[in-house]
């Protein structure tokens, strides 16, 4: 209760924020990518994407995470409905 | 046979040669026969954390060149009767040594004794690839910032690339500023590096005053720090050992109404 009356006036507790910094940090370490890699792949990736289904390239996501010593590449993206 | 251990961080400045000497000293207390390896080559530290830097002759890169037999290059520390330390040079660089020679030193040093504790210099170059060289396992040192957690993930990552299995000390927790939620605490950082923990190593004033006069914590015995090397000391030596203590709240209350002798 009373953490959550804290966190609405001053914000989320240093802890959370260097946790959450470190498992992106830790991502991109890992995998040796850094942000300009990781666009680029994401560009090539909405290509590739583009070519099966109409999709806003913009709209596509992507998104490194680790969890127990194991990255994992998320990509989403809203497919556009087929023209009729 | 005995077993070589590197302690290591990736960072400096957390703590790894503290962590060397109060180890190696409290392994020697139970009993073991116990040598630590200062690979610093070029700032070596070891010698005077343990209060011995008025007693080198030799060092670790005469005794690998040859200039000296390994046993005179071995300062043995007088308050203890199993306690050994080999210096690094002050005044060679890194390559003066590789990691072959390493090996073959470190190999030679656990056929004389239980324990070969190896102070790994901060980086992860050459200095850090010939303190890694010898070892059986690794003990990595990380303070819950996250600058040195980034640090202890990189060489975490080197040391399963080498085969070398690791474990984790967390340094310095500061019990109430986890508490209020500005530090990281060590199930965090256990999540994080996702490595098999030995214990957590409070903040704690006493270790700045011992290590201030060459005496390691463990020497004088009180502080919790000091109780908290030696469970892992005797985790890493196999012996049964109890939960990692907590100050609890009652405890805490029962020390300041002077309930209890220990020390706040």
């Amino acid at each position: 209760m009373w953490e959550n009356i804290k966190t609405f006036f001053v914000g989320k507790p240093s802890r959370e924020v260097a946790k959450g910094r470190l498992h992106l940090v830790l991502a991109h370490d890992r995998t040796g990518l850094d942000g300009g890699r990781l666009q680029e792949m994401r560009e090539e990736i909405a290509k590739v994407i583009a070519k099966f289904v109409e999709i806003d390239a913009e709209a596509v996501e992507i998104q490194i995470e680790t969890r127990n010593r194991e990255t994992q590449l998320t990509v989403s993206s809203a497919i556009q409905p087929r023209n009729a | 046979m005995g077993r070589a251990i590197v302690i290591t961080s990736g960072k400096g400045g957390v703590g790894k040669t503290t962590t060397t000497a109060n180890l190696g000293t409290a392994l020697a207390q139970l009993g073991h026969s116990v040598v630590l390896v200062d690979a610093d080559i070029g700032l070596r530290n070891l010698d005077v954390v343990m209060g011995l830097e008025n007693r080198i002759v030799y060092h670790v890169v005469d005794a690998i060149r040859g200039k000296c037999a390994l046993q005179k290059a071995l300062i043995k520390d007088r308050r203890l009767d199993n306690l050994w330390l080999l210096p690094a040079s002050q005044t060679d660089d890194k390559d003066a040594v590789t990691p072959e020679d390493m090996k073959t030193l470190i190999m030679e040093l656990k056929h004389g004794y239980d324990f070969v504790l190896i102070d790994c210099p901060a980086g992860i170059e050459q200095g850090f690839k010939n303190a890694i060289a010898g070892a059986d396992e690794a003990v990595v040192v990380a303070t819950p910032e996250v600058s040195s957690i980034r640090d202890a993930d990189r060489v975490v990552g080197l040391l399963a690339a080498a085969d070398v299995p690791a474990r984790l000390i967390v340094n310095r927790i500061s019990p109430h500023l986890v508490k209020r939620g500005d530090m990281l605490s060590q199930s965090d950082v256990i999540e994080i590096l996702a490595l098999e923990m030995l214990g957590a190593i409070p903040l704690d004033d006493q270790v700045i005053a011992t290590t201030n006069k060459g005496v390691p914590a463990v020497l004088e015995g009180k502080s919790q720090a000091a109780r908290e090397f030696v469970r892992i000391a005797k985790l890493l030596a196999g012996h049964e050992v109890p939960a990692p203590e907590s100050v609890g709240f009652f405890k805490r209350i029962g020390r300041v109404l002077g309930l209890s002798a220990s020390p706040a």
